[in-house]
């Protein structure tokens, strides 16, 4: 009977959305992990040779930086990965001028430097240092998840103004702005609203093409949600510092509570 | 129905878990010095010696692309030129500049895979150090250290490096070369976006002569006989085909968007 297999996985879809308690098979299947507080979301513990060396791993916040910073700064320009540890950042390299060292950045100057007294500010090991800081956010249009702010809003209402660029200034000319939208696989599952606009405020092209993404639609293999849960597509950024995947009806408005 | 319905939802699961392996995220970048690098083993292992490892950095800063991919004859893509050592002993390939006798910078070039250095190891090693830690005569930092910096690939601007006379590639090999006359640079062009708000490339048939001469991307990448007549897409060059042949192996990697796309919109 298989005309009835679309039925059928609308059904079973709804029956563990609904049930709220699904068997454990669905729940690696549909559970989201668990999220840190608000103040912890998108907290990295950078430990690649710290601990080795008998340092405290380094605490990095992501939302004490996308205040000031967008993301393609630190992820294009100073050339950071995407995934924590693989980032080759060494002292030596930070003393140069490198990725954390970078002049404008943590050079001594703008930010504190790589001396002895600013060590235990980044190698504290503690991933919610800082925290009293994030209470001065309090006025910030809120989302529901994640750090539990709409981040975009802030931007929008000029309540943070990050620099979009240290030293290579983003064409002006990419006025990229097209929107789409994204047919669900399962039926009964409303559409997906991508808009580019919001995303090239904070992105360069590339941090999302053509590793992330194809750049044609529909040429993207294995784009689906179980992946974006597994920390591919949209989970890249979506479940680890900009708003997580929690928020269903921020991508599917057609989403009901 | 309930059990099929289960069953179904089983098959998602292991098909889902299966499919788990990463597309979908972002590559992690090589470091500077192996970008471009080239691990060769059509013969290496099976004969007990060490994989080839290929610095294009190295070779690059001394020669065209040219010279090596279309008077040698290397091939494009790694593995697929299937170089054996009796070829370098004749003098192809490898063994068309590392014959012991060649003069380059002053410093005669050494032999590859010859009956001298096939009694001591650590000629062999020279190349074959895939996975040894050889110390190599040429170290990437120092060796780069005066050079313009760029973003991605090796971290230098090798068009600007070139401009300021700061590496001279060599585009003539004696024996193996042949010059002939060369022909009129073509003109930059501009080569239309198909979205909308996207910037034009402007193309420099300048830029890319001087380490590729016409041979290189003409006629097998691009017919090159009028404009328009090779028909090509972003996605094919992702793909690692047209721009992408070189331009993510061993050219600026193509992450570098504005580079090409740099037309203003009208």
């Amino acid at each position: 009977m298989p005309y009835k297999t679309g039925f059928i996985k609308t059904v079973v879809l709804w029956g563990i959305l609904l049930s709220g308690v699904p068997a454990s098979s669905e729940q690696e299947f549909w559970d989201l992990p668990p999220l840190p507080e608000a103040s912890e979301y998108g907290n990295v513990l950078i430990d690649r040779i710290s601990l080795k060396n008998r340092i405290k791993p380094v605490a990095f916040s992501h939302w004490t930086h996308r205040q000031k910073y967008t993301c393609r700064v630190c992820h294009f320009e100073l050339e950071f990965n995407m995934k924590v540890n693989t980032t080759e950042i060494t002292e030596a390299a930070n003393k140069e001028g490198r990725y954390c060292g970078t002049g404008g950045c943590h050079d001594g100057k703008t930010a504190f430097g790589h001396d002895k007294p600013y060590c235990e500010k980044c190698h504290n090991g503690d991933r919610s240092y800082g925290k009293e800081k994030f209470s001065e956010l309090r006025n910030f249009p809120k989302s529901n998840f994640g750090n539990g702010i709409n981040w975009v809003k802030a931007l929008e209402k000029g309540l943070i103004t990050p620099v979009n660029y240290l030293t290579i200034k983003p064409s002006d000319e990419i006025s990229y702005d097209k929107g789409f939208s994204l047919e669900a696989e399962w039926r009964g599952i409303p559409v997906a609203v991508f808009s580019h606009r919001p995303h090239i405020k904070w992105l360069d092209c590339n941090n999302c093409h053509p590793d992330i993404f194809n750049i044609k639609k529909k040429t993207t293999k294995h784009f689906e949600m179980t992946r974006m849960l597994n920390g591919e597509f949209c989970g890249v950024c979506h479940m680890t510092v900009a708003f997580p995947l929690n928020d269903c009806k921020r991508c599917h408005p057609g989403m009901r509570e | 129905m309930r059990r099929v319905s289960w069953a179904l939802v089983f098959i998602f699961v292991v098909v889902g878990i299966t499919l788990a392996q990463s597309d979908g995220v972002k590559k992690k970048r090589p470091l500077p010095p192996d970008y471009g690098k080239v691990i060769i083993n059509n013969y290496s292992e099976a004969a007990g010696l060490s994989a080839v490892v290929f610095d294009h950095w190295l070779h690059r800063a001394k020669f065209t692309c040219r010279l090596c991919h279309v008077d040698v004859g290397f091939a494009m893509k790694a593995g697929a030129t299937g170089i054996k050592a009796t070829d370098n002993m004749n003098g192809y390939y490898c063994g068309a500049c590392h014959n012991g006798k060649m003069i380059s910078e002053d410093r005669v070039v050494f032999d590859s895979c010859s009956k001298r250095t096939g009694q001591d190891t650590r000629m062999c090693e020279r190349c074959h150090s895939s996975g040894k830690n050889v110390k190599k005569d040429y170290e990437f930092s120092k060796f780069t250290d005066k050079f313009p910096k760029g973003r991605f690939g090796n971290g230098i601007d090798w068009e600007k490096t070139e401009a300021e006379g700061l590496v001279k590639p060599v585009d003539f090999l004696q024996g193996i070369s042949i010059k002939r006359p060369s022909l009129t640079i073509q003109k930059d062009f501009a080569l239309g976006s198909k979205q909308e708000g996207m910037p034009d490339i402007i193309f420099s048939h300048k830029k890319h002569t001087i380490w590729s001469g016409c041979e290189l991307c003409h006629p097998e990448i691009f017919v090159g006989v009028k404009r328009g007549s090779t028909k090509y897409s972003m996605v094919e060059i992702f793909e690692g085909r047209y721009c992408g042949v070189c331009h993510s192996t061993v050219a600026f990697p193509l992450i570098d968007c504005q580079r090409c796309h740099i037309k203003p919109v009208s």
